[in-house]
């Protein structure tokens, strides 16, 4: 099965894979990242932008609260969750407050961020069971 | 309408109201956008002779119809107002604040009057608020960023989204070299557009959207920025931009004897190994940053872990390690990253700062100035005093204050405007015509004054051969150079019109720029129809500029470089000989001999 694989050391947070996802979408009004499944977390103070891809939705607010550690720094409040949930401005359509989820467009699958990223942050990839990625 | 939104936003700051208007749709196609659209604003709704800082000057914030669509460099909006130099001021940036401008549904911002109190526009889709900046008044650029977006917004999603363009203290204290500051690392820089902003009591605008520009064809818009991506991502001008950022070009230009060093007294630096680009990616830098869509991601974070200049900068552009660089002499990285950080966090032009220091400089070591003067001694290459100087440029302290007024009014004071090295009062920046004919030509006719962004004519002159975009001409001869000068002024006007990065031109040309807009406007351009457009909007400026007082006579570039021949490296012994370039340019651009656009001309453009 092919994945989404997001490198965010090598992201530039130039965006292209939030115009590219609205554009792939929405057939009119077509340019809006407000629109994209995946969206461009911009961290300014510690000079990083981290691409988070839409996940499911939940209608629930989280009791859960992780923080992630990135590079020594821990992002909390649901900064790098991939839910659309009430908790959070994101993944939703402006509007109709319509979920957004990556649906992994193309057939067969060939997201088009993957391939407007020239950075080399997104890759889709083949990922077997052994190349799970470890969780801390 | 596609492409464009539709709809101009008019604030009075006097009032502290606003209206949102219609964009005209025809006159929209007439400009492209951006730069054109803005100037036909402005020159259709003040008087060109206003005093830069009367409250009925205006600012026009104004983005093409492909900034924001994700065609390929379209981070792109700009900024044109009556410039504190007396000229046409307009200035373009990056970063992702024009983008976001059209999210929230707006093509063009155009600021009147004067606040009575320090102020920011908060504005969201159709919410415009004006919020006090009592607390923001005095703060530094990245202060202001990180302190509107806290009152904003508590979720970090919600500042992540925000878009600020904000003035430091210069701007607040009418430093004549003051910028708009974008997003922290970018700038509307040039031509004194802080000192505007702050004469109007405007702090910043914070902006954030989530409205959809529409495209007339998205199908066939996908399919071409799909290529051009492909085609742009690999090219040995997109790596070098990426590896080493815009500032990998300096050694390119220091062999050819153009590297402008010690305020244009040579055109070879002999500390350039010190002041490489290579320093920065190998020692300094942390990350890449790129503008919104853009492949080539020639900004970056840098870091200077210990010593006197300790601390973060944005990885400087080539003009930036330039003039902190070869034109004061210094041969300290450290001190160029620390000076870039300084003019993006006090709000000021890296270009202006530093030549006008670079003149005092060489007034200092002329005995011209002492120390009495300046306070300490001021000699090229001084890493420290320069650091020191840029600072207090911007607070207007002590000797910071002449500096404060910029290169024109510095050199005039204390009795030696021909060590000035500008045009229409603007400084130089980092190319000197003594060994590239057709870019002094340029400069000295370009708009806003000494500007290369207006027509880069090194494109052709010294890197066609690599570039391939416009045939290699040769940078000695003056033959052929004003046709190669006009095609290049016009043809930068649709980059700005539309939205598009010029550091694209080593990537792309108008035809590729012709290939997004189509199905992003489906308005019908052509080449040649767009070729006109930016002869109309080349034209538009040049009648601000004569309303505004300034005539043929101020065609012309700094007598040092008229006269005085390079003294060494391969262009040694020539001098740039405008008056070769200058009658044939008006020719082709259908002026008269001193420099008045004729009225055939003017009618044939539809500006009569």
């Amino acid at each position: 099965m092919k994945e989404i694989r997001i490198d965010f050391e090598k992201c530039t947070g130039c965006r292209h894979c939030e115009t590219a996802c609205s554009l792939q979408h929405f057939e009119e009004n077509n340019i809006n990242p407000a629109l994209s499944r995946i969206r461009i977390y911009v961290d300014m103070e510690n000079d990083l932008h981290i691409p988070i891809l839409a996940g499911p939705y939940t209608d629930a607010k989280c009791t859960s609260r992780y923080a992630t550690l990135i590079g020594g720094k821990e992002y909390g409040k649901c900064i790098l969750c991939r839910s659309a949930c009430p908790e959070r401005d994101v993944f939703f359509e402006p509007g109709t407050e319509v979920p957004l989820k990556c649906d992994l467009c193309g057939e067969p699958p060939d997201p088009v961020c993957v391939k407007w990223c020239t950075s080399g942050a997104l890759t889709f990839e083949e990922v077997g069971e052994e190349k799970e990625e470890e969780t801390a | 309408m596609h492409g464009w939104m539709g709809k101009i936003l008019r604030i009075d700051l006097t009032e502290q109201s606003y209206e949102i208007e219609d964009l005209d749709e025809d006159l929209a196609k007439e400009y492209i956008g951006g730069r054109g659209l803005a100037i036909k604003i402005l020159y259709d709704e003040i008087d060109p002779e206003i005093d830069a800082f009367d409250p009925d000057n205006k600012m026009i914030f104004g983005t093409g119809p492909l900034t924001g669509t994700g065609a390929v460099g379209s981070s792109r909006f700009v900024v044109v107002t009556k410039s504190p130099l007396g000229n046409i001021g307009n200035g373009n940036a990056g970063g992702a604040f024009g983008p976001e401008m059209k999210y929230a549904g707006y093509d063009m911002i155009i600021l009147e009057g004067k606040s009575p109190d320090p102020v920011y526009l908060w504005i969201e889709d159709d919410k415009i608020e004006f919020k006090s900046a009592e607390n923001l008044w005095g703060k530094t650029a990245h202060e202001t960023e990180d302190q509107i977006k806290s009152e904003l917004a508590e979720e970090s999603w919600k500042k992540s989204g925000i878009h600020v363009a904000c003035i430091g203290p210069a701007g607040e204290n009418l430093v004549k070299v003051a910028a708009i500051i974008i997003d922290k690392h970018n700038a509307a820089a040039r031509g004194g557009l802080g000192a505007v902003m702050g004469s109007k009591n405007l702090k910043a605008i914070a902006v954030r959207g989530h409205q959809s520009i529409p495209l007339a064809d998205p199908k066939a818009f996908k399919e071409v920025v799909t290529s051009l991506l492909d085609k742009v991502k690999d090219t040995p001008f997109t790596k070098n931009f990426f590896a080493n950022g815009s500032s990998g070009i300096q050694n390119v230009y220091n062999e050819v004897g153009m590297l402008a060093t010690r305020n244009y007294q040579t055109g070879v630096f002999d500390g350039i190994e010190n002041t490489d680009a290579h320093l920065i990616t190998e020692k300094h830098l942390v990350r890449n940053r790129a503008c919104f869509s853009c492949p080539m991601a020639c900004g970056g974070m840098t870091h200077v872990k210990e010593g006197p200049f300790a601390g973060r900068a944005e990885r400087p552009d080539f003009e930036t390690t330039w003039v902190f660089g070869a034109d004061c002499g210094c041969e300290s990285i450290q001190a160029i990253l620390k000076c870039n950080n300084l003019c993006n966090d006090l709000g000021m032009d890296t270009i202006s700062v530093g030549n006008t220091i670079a003149a005092a400089m060489e007034m200092f070591e002329k005995g011209y100035i002492t120390e009495k003067d300046v306070g300490f001694s001021l000699k090229f290459g001084d890493a420290e005093a320069m650091v020191k100087l840029v600072e207090m440029t911007a607070y207007r302290k002590g000797f910071g204050d002449d500096v404060a007024e910029g290169g024109y009014h510095l050199t005039n004071k204390y009795g030696h405007p021909e060590l000035f090295v500008g045009v229409k009062k603007l400084e130089n920046p980092a190319y000197d015509p003594r060994a590239c004919q057709g870019i002094g030509l340029n400069l000295a006719t370009a708009a806003r004054g000494a500007c290369h962004n207006k027509g880069y004519t090194m494109i052709s002159e010294i890197l066609g051969d690599a570039v391939k975009i416009i045939p290699k001409t040769d940078p000695f001869a003056t033959e052929g150079k004003a046709q190669l000068t006009k095609d290049l002024q016009d043809d930068t006007c649709i980059f700005d019109n539309a939205g598009i990065c010029l550091f694209l031109l080593v990537n792309l040309w108008t035809k590729e720029i012709l290939q997004q807009l189509e199905p992003a406007t489906g308005a019908g351009y052509t080449m040649e129809s767009m070729k006109l457009i930016g002869e109309r909007t080349w034209n538009l400026e040049r009648l601000f500029n004569q309303k505004a007082g300034l005539t043929g006579k101020d065609d012309t570039l700094p007598k040092r470089l008229l006269e005085e021949p390079l003294p060494e490296g391969p262009a040694k012994g020539l001098v740039c000989k405008l008056d070769e370039m200058l009658p044939e340019y008006y020719k082709l651009r259908g002026w008269d001999e001193n420099g008045v656009p004729t009225d055939e001309k003017l009618k044939e453009l539809g500006l009569d």
